[in-house]
């Protein structure tokens, strides 16, 4: 096939082969993992927590068992997000699920219910009330931050740092992370800055295992160490390239001038 | 146009992992993902005409609500939707971004080229993900991704429950090979604490907290805790070597460094070779050492177990050469300790002299700029300087959408009529009083569209005027009412001020700006 060819449309278009598709399993009531069962237990007991894990092993039901605690014994919570889109979201499954009045919005540019007893807000604005504004936070008992690895972002971290360190002393910190090496040495600046312990947990395991690939040049799946074998392959090639026979003359040429 | 880059294309990827969609097919720009999904739906179609029907219905509907849904620019995506395939990036309006959600998450879409932002936050899972390459743009330059950034996409793949396996593919690129990205879960990098020092966080140290608390936060924040803690480690670590150092004294005897020690008689053999040398023989006092070498080495040679002491000799070595590199490191963090107090200081004085503080206390600049969050000197400097009060709303819109923007490479917008050079004026005199420019960000760029949508002009008029795409306009005006609602906090007791800005927000906050289902 020339590389023409494949910009024209083809008439009939490529289809994918079906098997009988399978339905995905309902996300009902599944059974929760130890690492949740144990982050759970951790937070109900009082403890501030700090969990890592893979994206898709189920950090937000963490969070969500502790706010269905924290609301039905009447206090309040905050649950911060990085990305603005995220909040609108999360606004929209809380109210799903605890209706509108209970579940308020901050995003700077938007501001739902203020005095709601669940919080989702951008963390810039939860640390700017940690400054300006901490009697709103009397009788918030938690504060959630998801990805709190943001810590490491280069022009935003700062707003986690700050959260962190001015969050008035009551309020339990929970943070919801990805695998980083370093969660305890986090775990243990927490501690020192808040003056109080700080539960660990890790998960290293995906709920669904990854496979990486390689695809090569001609469309073939490649494993890592073949990739590797393939693209040290490719290199040479494309250096030996100077010496094919109808290139080799000008090769040669370059070279000679090179050496004047 | 821009060439899709080297085989396979799209078409031939998904071709080998057909058996594992949908994908998510993250690319690094906006322009790749619309010209990757274009492409790919000139030769796939993955929807049966059931499904079809179902997508077409979708996509009415949300058209109901929004009748410039796809407007001029986006007419390529309704069309490639219908195949089951689509493109999610951040220059789209936020209704258009929705709609991709939904059909994805009804499974009505194979595959989804998508920006890195798909995958922060909202889970989307897929059977697997691609990666077009594995370089982004990270606003500075074209870099690697790291471990992190990586695994928080391919993580995307595997849906539980229902996928043994999450598929992850990296293209290898025919033009650029070598820059194929390895990566290895156990390899990601760790969080590191990145302070830095703004004006409104001075200003609110000043003001809400003690001396105490503030020596806390510039001592103890993440970054100096992590300094600390080396630093710590460092030094436990220079201890222990000095020790075995100083230890490894024993395996010496008296004679170490006598004319009859082997050690020096290697080291001064040595020397002889080099002294022998062509370019070194005839140099001044040359002949002489060499006399003197070959004297000593005539003396007899201690009988002794050499290898004893050479080893020793050895490590010692090591030893130094690791010491001298910690040091280093050692002075390195000590000289950072003091940064934060530093910035901190140096900050103080800014905004000293700039008048937004005496001493301790908060002048009524600082007392402005407490509450803003944005740019906070630049933008208290507008106000305090008349740039704001008493102008028409059409001016102070474009002004304040101008603040902290920055323009993209090739962007442009139709000027409008409004004079703002007087604001490059002001932003040059608060750079020659020393303010630093990150904290002076504005564009004149953006002000025609925001003056226009404040005149009540539709979306489709503002695209018209701009090469600007909706999803950058949308966040343009949302980041101008998050501005507008900064100052009416900031100006408390001054009741014009915020009814001004109030009215101005109003008038904003409508129609395709305005957010949705919230």
């Amino acid at each position: 096939m020339t590389k023409n060819s494949e910009k024209v449309p083809r008439k009939h278009k490529r289809r994918v082969f079906r098997r009988d598709r399978i339905e995905p399993v309902p996300a009902g009531p599944l059974e929760l993992d130890p690492f949740q069962v144990k982050a759970i237990d951790s937070l109900l007991a009082g403890f501030d927590v700090l969990v890592a894990a893979p994206t898709g092993t189920g950090k937000t039901l963490i969070a969500e068992k502790l706010l269905e605690q924290v609301m039905s014994s009447g206090k309040s919570a905050v649950y911060t997000s990085p990305i603005k889109a995220l909040s609108n979201q999360k606004y929209r499954d809380f109210v799903a699920e605890y209706g509108k009045e209970k579940v308020g919005l901050i995003t700077g540019d938007l501001s739902i219910n203020e005095g709601a007893s669940l919080l989702v807000m951008t963390t810039e604005i939860f640390r700017n009330w940690c400054f300006a504004n901490p009697e709103m936070l009397e009788h918030t008992t938690h504060v959630i931050f998801d990805e709190v690895h943001f810590l490491d972002d280069p022009e935003r971290g700062t707003a986690w740092e700050e959260s962190i360190i001015f969050a008035p002393s009551h309020m339990r910190i929970v943070g919801l992370s990805a695998t980083v090496p370093n969660v305890l040495e986090i775990a243990n600046w927490i501690a020192d800055i808040r003056e109080r312990p700080v539960k660990v947990i890790v998960e290293k395991n995906r709920a669904v295992p990854l496979e990486l690939n390689w695809v090569s040049v001609e469309g073939e799946l490649l494993f890592e160490d073949e990739a590797r074998e393939y693209i040290k392959e490719r290199n040479e090639r494309r250096k030996g390239r100077w010496m094919e026979p109808e290139l080799a003359g000008v090769a040669g040429d370059f070279e000679k001038r090179g050496r004047k | 146009m821009v060439k899709t880059g080297g085989k396979p294309s799209a078409s031939e990827v998904v071709y080998s992992i057909q058996d594992n969609l949908p994908a998510l097919y993250f690319a690094f720009g906006r322009g790749k993902t619309e010209l990757l999904a274009e492409e790919l739906s000139r030769e796939w179609d993955f929807l049966l005409p059931g499904e079809k029907n179902k997508v077409e219905q979708a996509i009415r509907d949300a058209e109901a609500q929004n009748s410039g849904l796809f407007g001029n620019r986006r007419h390529n995506l309704r069309q490639i939707l219908i195949q089951g395939i689509a493109y999610h990036h951040a220059g789209m309006s936020p209704a258009l971004k929705d709609l991709v959600e939904r059909l994805y998450e009804s499974r009505l879409i194979y595959v989804l080229f998508c920006t890195e932002t798909f995958a922060v936050g909202v889970n989307f899972p897929a059977a697997s993900t691609v990666f077009d390459s594995c370089r982004k743009w990270d606003g500075r330059e074209f870099r690697g991704l790291l471990n992190r950034e990586f695994f928080q996409m391919a993580g995307r793949a595997g849906r539980r429950g229902f996928d043994p396996v999450g598929r992850v593919y990296v293209r290898i690129d025919d033009r650029f090979p070598e820059q194929t990205g390895f990566y290895s879960e156990d390899e990601v990098e760790p969080v590191r604490g990145r302070l830095t020092i703004s004006p409104n966080t001075v200003l609110s140290l000043l003001y809400w907290k003690t001396d105490e608390e503030i020596n806390r936060f510039l001592e103890q924040n993440l970054a100096a805790y992590q300094n600390n803690k080396e630093s710590r480690r460092i030094k436990t670590e220079l201890a222990a070597m000095e020790e075995k150092f100083t230890g490894l004294g024993g395996c010496f005897c008296e004679d170490i460094f006598q004319p009859s020690c082997f050690l020096l008689r290697t080291k001064l053999k040595k020397e002889l070779h080099t002294l022998s040398n062509r370019r070194r023989r005839g140099r001044p006092g040359a002949r002489d050492r060499r006399d003197e070498i070959r004297a000593i080495l005539k003396i007899t040679q201690k009988k002794c177990q050499h290898h004893l002491c050479v080893d020793a000799r050895k490590k010692q070595d090591i030893f130094t050469e690791k010491k001298t590199r910690l040091s280093r490191r050692l002075k390195m963090l000590d000289r950072h300790s003091r940064d934060f107090e530093l910035e901190f200081n140096n900050m103080w004085d800014l905004l000293e002299e700039l008048d937004y503080v005496g001493g301790r206390e908060l002048q009524p600049r600082g007392l402005f700029a407490l509450y803003l969050h944005v740019q906070e000197l630049l933008v208290t400097e507008l106000v305090f300087n008349g740039y704001i009060r008493d102008k028409t709303p059409q001016e102070v819109v474009a002004i304040l959408s101008g603040v902290d923007y920055i323009p993209g490479r090739d962007e442009q917008v139709e000027p409008g009529l409004i004079n703002l050079e007087p604001v490059d004026e002001l932003r040059k005199q608060l750079l020659k009083k020393g303010v630093p420019e990150n904290f002076c960000v504005w564009s004149h760029l953006p002000g025609s569209l925001s003056s226009a949508w404040y005149d009540g002009a539709s979306f489709e008029e503002l695209l018209a005027r701009c090469s600007l795409q909706e999803g950058d306009i949308f966040s343009m005006l949302r980041r101008t009412i998050d501005l507008l609602r900064q100052i009416e906090r900031a100006a408390g007791e001054d009741v014009e001020l915020r009814q001004q800005m109030e009215h101005i927000r109003f008038r904003l906050d409508r129609d395709e700006v305005a957010i949705m289902g919230v």
